[in-house]
């Protein structure tokens, strides 16, 4: 384990409850300054809610989860949100695009209203991610012109666009048919070889034996088994996440 | 028969009192262009108002649920009264609570009783459209509001930029059958003295007994609502069509 000094994220005994359901339930989980983290699990065991504690889109209910070594749950919930939102970038399930701007003003919005790039600069940036996801002759289309594989390779530029330090990523390939998962998994596997932290929830157990450098089980709440691809995919400590494998690769 | 032809559809009646009729509609189609989109904006506020978040602003999405409740709930004629009965009352000499200037107005040269006409239309179908809105803000899936905030964007900056502009597209026919309803409603205004299109009828038919300016006014009116409902069945089935589309696409 790097020192805590070197963790880029930190989780500490995060619990997050809907009303009766206790989804998360001490969550510890440390992600290191350039490193990819996966996360899997089966449906159901908190992994997107985990994801969504991060960014603040769920606060957690207990706690601590430090960014960059500064505590942003609790007392420092107030002005987290900000700092989060401005170092953490995150890309959805359903890409959730903005459907009445182009693909150049997806990328473009943000920038300008958040960041107060002046158009030029928005631009310029936008087309340059565009092109960094292989969309370079797609800017001006709109959402519903492009496969779903695009969409949510404009979902990522979108996000990068923020200049994020850490990227969540929230099962992006599960709505995809299967000939598209592989063009958003190569840019995501591209931007880990240029060093962006990241932490991906996802059923690839491919992309996460080849890039990850961790992998964290997760079922009913807890993190069960946590360790290098080999250790936990390969050498299973850990009951459920034998059961589990067994039927993910079963298929 | 023919007496029923020559009390309704006296076309030389018609074309005697025309420019009495055409003065009335006249002040009908102000009432309906002014009232209507002051009613559209207030709408929008109070239904940007009622999706303000956090627990800290549950009174003033009270307050407005309670004022659409109100609105919604007693007839425009009553609102009318009270408004023109407090307005003028409450600037009298002997009370001077308000200054003349707004219990009396008389702004841009139009008489008072049309600004209370366009006040009560405005307070009421400002309690409709707010709905209205408020259904297509609702619409908008849950993930557009999450991926705007996730790029660091406020709330305000993403009602602004990418929930409201998707709900307006969705409910202009919604909204523009309100205003057919509001034109309509116009009519109204003539009980506290505004001599606009169906008092103008009225005053041909006593005057005359033959009613055939109040057919004239029908006609004048169908004249502005069957093209408008027929621009609503247009724009419903375009949205139709594009729905379908984008069932169609694949993700």
């Amino acid at each position: 384990m790097s020192p805590s000094g070197e963790a880029m994220l930190e989780l500490q005994g995060v619990h997050k409850r809907f009303g009766e359901l206790h989804v998360l339930r001490g969550i510890d989980l440390e992600v290191p300054r350039g490193s990819v983290v996966c996360v899997i699990g089966p449906s159901g065991s908190g992994k997107s809610t985990l994801l969504r504690c991060v960014n603040l889109l769920e606060p957690p209910d207990e706690g601590r989860i430090l960014l960059e070594g500064k505590e942003i749950t609790g007392e420092g919930l107030r002005d987290g949100v900000n700092f989060v939102r401005r170092r953490v970038g995150m890309v959805f399930q359903e890409f959730n695009l903005f459907p009445h701007r182009t693909a150049h003003d997806n990328v473009a919005l943000a920038q300008q209203k958040v960041l107060d790039r002046g158009g030029t600069e928005a631009r310029d940036k936008a087309r340059g991610l565009m092109e960094r996801v292989g969309l370079a002759d797609k800017v001006d289309e709109y959402p519903d012109r492009l496969s779903g594989g695009q969409q949510q390779r404009v979902a990522i530029a979108r996000a990068l666009a923020m200049d994020p330090h850490v990227m969540l990523f929230d099962e992006v390939t599960s709505a995809l048919d299967p000939e598209l998962i592989k063009e958003v998994l190569d840019v995501m596997r591209q931007l880990a070889e240029e060093g962006m932290t990241m932490v991906v929830v996802t059923h690839e157990m491919g992309f996460a034996r080849d890039v990850g450098d961790r992998v964290a089980f997760m079922d009913d709440g807890i993190v069960l088994e946590q360790g290098t691809p080999r250790e936990v995919l390969d050498e299973p400590k850990n009951e459920r996440t034998k059961r589990f494998l067994g039927l993910v690769l079963e298929r | 028969m023919d007496f029923i032809i020559e009390y309704y559809f006296d076309f030389g009646l018609m074309f005697d009192e025309f420019d009495r009729v055409i003065d009335g509609f006249w002040f009908t189609i102000k009432l309906s262009v002014l009232g209507g989109v002051l009613s559209l904006l207030w709408g929008l506020v109070l239904a940007v108002l009622r999706q303000l978040p956090g627990r800290a602003l549950a009174p003033v999405r009270g307050l407005v649920i309670a004022y659409i409740d109100v609105f919604r709930g007693i007839p425009l004629l009553l609102v009318l009264f009270i408004v023109s009965g407090a307005l003028s009352a409450f600037s009298a000499p002997s009370q001077q609570i308000i200054p003349r200037e707004i219990g009396i107005p008389e702004w841009f040269g139009q008489s008072a009783p049309f600004w209370y006409g366009i006040i009560s239309l405005t307070i009421t179908y400002g309690a409709y459209m707010a709905e209205v809105y408020r259904a297509g803000i609702e619409a908008v899936p849950r993930g557009q509001m999450e991926a705007a905030r996730s790029l660091g964007m406020s709330h305000g900056q993403s009602m602004r930029h990418v929930v409201v502009p998707q709900a307006v597209r969705t409910v202009i026919p919604p909204l523009l059958n309100d205003f057919i309803a509001l034109m309509k409603d116009t009519s109204l205004v003539s009980v506290i003295g505004l001599i606009e299109v169906v008092q103008a009828g009225r005053d041909v038919q006593s005057e005359f007994f033959n009613g055939s300016a109040l057919v004239l006014g029908a006609l004048l009116f169908l004249a502005v609502t069957i093209p408008l409902a027929r621009l609503v069945d247009r724009l419903i089935s375009g949205q139709q069509a594009r729905f379908q589309r984008a069932q169609a696409s694949p993700a």
